[in-house]
């Protein structure tokens, strides 16, 4: 054999010569197939509109990603599917009775401001769906509080903000007033009830959560202990006398399980380390309930997820692990 | 039964092929090339001339003071070259290329101890394993004798490493099946040595049968622990096996006797045996020879200095077009730029990988912040982190955030979606961080004559070179 040809295939590279195959293409795409449930819930429960919505975000943010980074000049990284995962995000926290041209908006925001001025993939401070729907919340916050009841389907081109339209109280809105919600728990758990596109269907969203657990693309901590101290804290302090009733109603309305499933667990926005991602969920649970409770909006888990991605790289500070070794701990022994 | 294990780590897929591949001797090459480097220290000496016949077992190139040890002729026959080439890593080393004549001439030195086992001191396993040249099999090649002596008196753990956490490799693993009197022999005789009543071997968990093999071997199990592990990479490591077994923990930068522990590899332990009682030096290992493109994967018992391409031939050839050729295990070997290398004391396997194992680069990795190698790093440190101080070469925030911590198993590396050559960037840095130390001691020491302090790790080296 021809040693010095033969050499000249070799390839040196530092060590480790192995890589385990996943890579954020796959982890982005886990998450689209967990979205599945949720979104398929809500084109089920809010008509055709629906999907047209979630596909319109989703185009908008992959060609604003795409038409960014080829004006400036820089690889093209819409293959890893991060920004699929933001456009379908965001369509899932808008009402279905949004103008059109809303998620285009807010997909430009999310992509152009947000992720790529900040340098693109893993770059980004806040996550770009929350900072996007919070975004549109304070620019138009009649089109984004204006809710329709399930099953009422809407023409695709139309008025907005359709007058003839049946409108509907969100359970969440009526716990901000006072009442105990028209609908059936039942109702609520399952999706039968008016809301965003996504956020309806609890049983969906868990769905997806567990199948992200099982392929271990998202860890536990973060949801658990969201959700866990939002349970807590309304079981301590209820607003209304109905103690289980109403902590199961904190739970399963509004925007709590898509925020602390999908949204909270955003890699590049949540803490690094295990200890750091129980204090990041129980921080997002305070404010979420601060918000509830006192704030003036019904809901907080938009500002609450936006507030704590701030504060990660303090979380991180704090909760560094303590380094391998103490010789001098051990050497008496 | 009780798994004893680590924090962190990782899971690459074992590919553990040749387990159950006996090992076979390979035929003796035509020519061996013989590195007078091949272990932590300063390069042997050369003490032949070209053209001198050495009988095998010959010591051929030694130090002449300080860390090292002594390299052998591995066959019989005549010095052809003393050359000095390109080693793996990329430093000029010397070799010494012998021609073999076949003949298998034991050199005369060698003879059997004729002392009763009990009658050994530390002193004489101390000198037969220098002797011996025996330096750490398991791919780091630290010189045993210093680490014996510096361990002396100090240790109440004496642990042999069979882990074998790298994929591919199975050498430990055939040792302790076919050989298990060798490790439990050599383990007796250190444990006497050292005065210790008590001896343990690590076992990864998927070697029960070796581990069974081990445990019928030895005569009286009160001395002799048999530790099975969780299968887990890093878990081989000198300090993931302490912590696992005692729960002490080593920082790097300190040496096993200081938490009264001392590792050594299967197959160092087996030489050591070799050299204290037959007086054989080290001239042949264990080798591994795997990977997606070798027709026949095998275990082969190999000379030292034999040259990698000889073992491929002989293992059938390739299947298909080689992309990488590596030495040691995948995790942590090196990879090769010439397929004449020869075998040293510490390849413990030779993996070809083709093309189609070849790992991914992304030409613009963006770190996305999961925090999978936080996770897994066994050193407990922040990886991501480093990574990114590291590129921007803020290289004091690095040392802040203990980058000197890190051993490069690369786990990090390995499971980072993101593909980002997270433990390559520490390890350049670390290296400018060594660099950048020197030569502000240097420029210190030509500033202001300060008469030099001796630390405690100065002490020692220079206990170890008498």
């Amino acid at each position: 054999m021809n040693t010095k040809e033969f050499n000249k295939a070799l390839t040196v590279t530092s060590p480790p010569h192995l890589k385990n195959p996943e890579t954020t293409h796959t982890l982005m795409f886990d998450v689209l197939i967990a979205l599945i449930p949720a979104s398929a819930w809500g084109v089920y429960t809010f008509g055709f509109r629906a999907l047209v919505l979630i596909l319109l975000s989703m185009a908008a943010s992959v060609a604003f990603e795409a038409a960014y980074q080829f004006f400036m000049n820089i690889p093209v990284t819409v293959k890893d599917g991060s920004a699929l995962v933001t456009g379908l995000l965001l369509a899932l926290c808008l009402p279905v009775s949004v103008p059109l041209w809303l998620p285009v908006v807010g997909d430009f925001f999310a992509i152009i401001v947000v992720k790529q001025i900040f340098g693109g993939i893993g770059k980004n401070i806040v996550n770009p769906a929350i900072a996007a729907r919070v975004f549109l919340f304070l620019a138009w916050p009649d089109h984004l509080s204006r809710f329709t009841s399930p099953g009422a389907s809407l023409p695709l081109f139309a008025n907005v903000p359709f007058p003839d339209t049946v409108a509907s109280a969100t359970p969440l809105a009526a716990l901000k007033t006072g009442d105990m919600p028209a609908d059936d728990l039942f109702d609520i758990v399952l999706g039968n009830v008016g809301g965003t596109i996504g956020e309806v269907s609890s049983v969906m969203l868990i769905i997806g959560g567990i199948y992200l657990l099982v392929r271990k693309t998202v860890r536990w901590q973060i949801p658990v202990s969201y959700i866990g101290t939002v349970a807590l804290l309304s079981f301590v302090f209820p607003r209304m006398e109905y103690t289980f009733n109403f902590v199961a109603l904190e739970l399963f309305s509004g925007g709590l399980l898509l925020g602390a499933i999908f949204m909270a667990t955003d890699y590049v926005t949540s803490p690094v380390t295990r200890s750091g991602r129980l204090i990041y969920g129980a921080g997002c649970g305070i404010i979420t309930v601060v918000i509830r409770f006192f704030g003036n909006y019904p809901e907080g888990v938009s500002f609450a997820i936006m507030i704590m991605n701030l504060l990660v790289w303090y979380i991180d500070m704090f909760t560094r692990p303590k380094r391998f070794g103490g010789v001098e701990k051990n050497a008496g022994k | 039964m009780k798994r004893y294990s680590f924090k962190g780590g990782v899971h690459p897929p074992q590919n553990k092929n040749t387990a159950g591949l006996p090992v076979v001797d390979m035929p003796l090459p035509e020519k061996v090339y013989i590195p007078l480097s091949m272990h932590i220290g300063a390069p042997c000496e050369p003490l032949v001339k070209v053209g001198d016949s050495v009988f095998k077992g010959q010591i051929i190139g030694d130090v002449k003071s300080g860390l090292g040890a002594p390299v052998h002729a591995t066959v019989s026959g005549k010095v052809e070259a003393i050359k000095v080439s390109t080693n793996a890593a990329g430093q000029n080393t010397g070799y010494i290329v012998i021609q073999n004549d076949f003949e298998e001439r034991l050199s005369p030195d060698i003879t059997p101890s004729d002392k009763a086992p009990e009658e050994y001191t530390i002193d004489d396993v101390v000198s037969a394993v220098r002797k011996a040249g025996i330096a750490g099999m398991g791919g780091a090649t630290f010189p045993t004798y210093a680490k014996l002596q510096s361990a002396y008196g100090k240790i109440k753990y004496l642990i042999v490493n069979c882990a074998e956490c790298e994929p591919y490799i199975t050498v430990n693993h055939r040792l302790m099946l076919e050989h298990p009197e060798r490790i439990v022999n050599g383990l007796m005789l250190l444990m006497k040595v050292f005065g210790l009543s008590r001896g343990y071997i690590a076992v990864e968990d998927n070697k029960l049968d070796a581990a069974e093999a081990l445990e019928s071997a030895i005569e009286d199990p009160d001395l002799i622990d048999v530790c099975v592990m969780e299968t887990k990479y890093p878990q081989g490591d000198e300090r993931q096996i302490i912590y696992a077994l005692t729960g002490r923990e080593l920082t790097s930068g300190h040496l096993p006797f200081e938490v009264k522990c001392l590792v050594l590899n299967a197959e160092t332990v087996a030489a050591i045996y070799n050299a204290v009682i037959y007086g054989m030096p080290l001239i042949e290992r264990y080798v591994t020879v795997d990977g997606d493109c070798v027709a026949e994967p095998k275990n082969l018992n190999v000379r030292l200095g034999t040259p990698i391409s000889e073992l491929i031939d002989y293992c059938g050839g390739l299947t298909s077009e080689p992309h990488k050729i590596i030495c040691g295990g995948p995790m942590m070997g090196i990879a090769q730029w010439d397929i004449n290398a020869p075998v040293i004391k510490g390849t413990s396997s030779v993996i070809v990988f083709s093309k189609n194992k070849r790992k991914r680069f992304s030409f613009n990795p963006s770190c996305i912040h999961c925090g999978r190698c936080v996770g897994h790093c066994p050193m407990h440190l922040m990886p991501n982190y480093l990574y990114a101080f590291a590129k921007d070469g803020q290289l004091d925030r690095c040392v802040e955030f203990d980058i000197m911590g890190c051993v490069e198993c690369g786990s990090c590396s390995y499971d980072c979606p993101a593909d980002v050559p997270i433990v390559q960037t520490i390890r350049a840095a670390k290296g400018k961080i060594n660099e950048e130390q020197r030569a502000r001691k240097a420029a210190l020491n030509k500033t202001f004559v300060v008469p030099e302090k001796e630390d405690e790790s100065k002490k020692e080296g220079r206990r170890v070179e008498h």
